[in-house]
């Protein structure tokens, strides 16, 4: 079981309908436990669709994904990887069933037949993982966006599930949002080693990963660290996509003669540009 | 604009009514209601005054605020009060005013007096659970009353999940609406002059994006619920225990010696004819 990986995509291909064709062509992909994954690509690319793949919301239409060993087909083992594999979408507001934010973050569980004292211990857990504890009792009608997302991810959280999908996540908050909710799940995969698969069209948040993913017209393109992708700057942009924007900026300025070295982010540039004055 | 409409009429304050336990208060409201049909004594109307101003008292209510909420229904009272002193003779025909085919008698115009009364008093002991109740401690309440009817196949959690989406949604949708009026009106969509139909046809272009909106928000929320192990095949748990105090007692007996009281009066009334 140790040995086991907690994701193995094999050759999985997938279509919503025959007319529009396959947005997934064959993938593979193995994911380790406690690993930090970022998928990105452009619109279209079929990143969503995977993710959506992993946790069984859909099945693939030829070969197979299993989520510690046990098959996204099988109907009868479905809420075994759903409880493993927790999801956070795009809109934090459509993620929530109900009014109070304790009574949200207790659906997951509640839905699962836990008992109510192990219920309350998660709720206090998943809370503070977020940081999110005082919210407990209020509406999340009233939070912004990136607290909204907290909380949507604290329901997922008391589900203690191994692996988190984050399906575009971080798309519709501000930047401040993006931090905290960045934040908060790069906490949970260091401190709880829960594996990351973070879905986004934000290559900043790719740095620090494990492992970037860039998937483009339903199939996998580029993988590696985060250095190695990001080394890749032309055939990135084929893919239309960019650096994140302090490694863009630091190529400019070498462009223009800065002799600066490699780095990938805000910090590091400034330390390299302090050292060049 | 449409932000500022408070969803619900829920007044926050921490007293014994507000604190008692929703499903008693819904019981007491349903008693309260068959008991104010059966008052038809003076003393029986005296006492269900006496019931509500303890409770508007004991709820820390401004009575001002409960009184508002006789002013939605006030021109129903009104209505049934004329039509009923017009056309219902009553058992006494004393003739106060006669034309045409219009008789008014004494016993009329009581009956009409007392049918006033009842109303306004219905309507403001029924507003008094929706004053010291949260609409998410009604559903909770609801929920659990009718948990007997799983027995019969009733799928009683399912309807109090889609009371609970009901709720986290109104204010959501709400804020849509209005981002929705603002953005049509920025592009010279007019909403607050012509007609009725004029006005009812402008609203088009707000309702159309609005039920868009609303299905793929359904969409992606029935995704998430999946994901959370909507469905599973357990028996759910409940996070939240309700558990009945004596302050639910108190406020049952309080209620049940009205009924009391009631039931004894109108048996002396049937005694002394």
């Amino acid at each position: 079981m140790r040995t086991m990986s907690a994701i193995v995509i094999d050759n999985v291909t997938f279509g919503y309908d025959k007319k529009s064709g396959d947005v997934l062509k064959s993938v593979s992909l193995q994911i380790e436990e406690g690993e930090f994954v970022c998928v990105v690509g452009r619109n279209g690319s079929g990143k969503s669709t995977l993710a959506k793949t992993i946790n069984g919301l859909l099945t693939p239409s030829e070969g197979s994904i299993k989520v510690f060993g046990v098959d996204t087909k099988e109907e009868s083992t479905i809420f075994d990887v759903r409880k493993n594999v927790g999801m956070v979408f795009q809109n934090p507001d459509n993620q929530m069933v109900a009014s109070i934010v304790e009574d949200d973050v207790a659906f997951g569980p509640e839905n699962l037949g836990i008992p109510r004292e192990e219920i309350k211990a998660r709720i206090d857990w998943a809370l503070k993982a977020v940081g999110m504890e005082e919210y407990r009792h209020g509406t999340p009608n009233k939070l912004s966006g990136g607290q909204k997302q907290r909380i949507a991810i604290a329901g997922v959280l008391a589900l203690k599930p191994r692996v988190l999908v984050l399906d575009e996540a971080t798309a519709m908050l501000d930047p401040r949002g993006r931090r905290e909710v960045m934040d908060t799940v790069r906490e949970l995969n260091k401190k709880e080693n829960i594996t990351v698969i973070h879905i986004t069209h934000y290559m900043e948040e790719c740095v620090g990963a494990d492992r970037v993913v860039v998937v483009d017209g339903g199939e996998i393109v580029m993988q590696g660290r985060p250095e190695e992708v990001f080394s890749k700057r032309s055939e990135l942009s084929t893919y239309q996509l960019g650096l994140p924007p302090v490694m863009a900026l630091a190529d400019m300025l070498r462009e223009r003669g800065v002799e600066i070295g490699v780095v990938h982010k805000e910090d590091e540039l400034v330390e390299e540009l302090c050292r060049l004055l | 604009m449409l932000r500022d409409v408070t969803f619900g009429q829920y007044y926050p304050k921490n007293s014994f009514v507000h604190r008692m336990d929703a499903r008693v208060k819904i019981l007491l409201m349903i008693l309260y209601i068959v008991t104010i049909f059966l008052v038809q004594t003076y003393s029986g109307y005296i006492a269900t005054a006496f019931v509500l101003i303890t409770t508007i008292v004991v709820a820390r209510i401004p009575l001002k605020t409960v009184l508002k909420s006789v002013k939605a229904v006030i021109f129903l009272v009104l209505f049934t009060a004329i039509l009923n002193i017009l056309f219902y003779q009553g058992e006494s025909t004393t003739v106060v005013f006669s034309w045409w085919i219009i008789k008014v008698t004494d016993g009329g115009l009581l009956f009409a007096m007392q049918m006033a009364f009842r109303l306004i008093f219905l309507v403001m002991g029924t507003s008094l659970l929706t004053f010291t109740t949260t609409p998410v401690e009604l559903t909770d309440g609801i929920e659990s009353l009718l948990s007997p009817l799983k027995l019969i196949r009733v799928p009683v959690h399912d309807i109090a999940v889609i009371m609970s989406i009901t709720l986290r949604f109104i204010p959501i949708l709400m804020e849509e609406t209005d981002k929705i009026i603002m953005a049509q009106s920025s592009r010279g969509a007019d909403f607050s002059s012509g007609g009725i139909i004029k006005r009812a046809k402008a609203l088009l272009p707000v309702l159309i994006p609005l039920f868009i909106s609303a299905f793929r928000r359904a969409d992606e929320l029935s995704l998430a619920m999946d994901s959370r192990c909507y469905g599973a095949p357990v028996k759910r748990t409940k996070h939240k225990v309700r558990r009945i105090s004596v302050r639910d007692i108190i406020g049952s007996i309080f209620y049940l010696a009205y009924l009391a009281f009631i039931i004894v009066d109108n048996s002396l009334l049937l005694l002394l004819i």
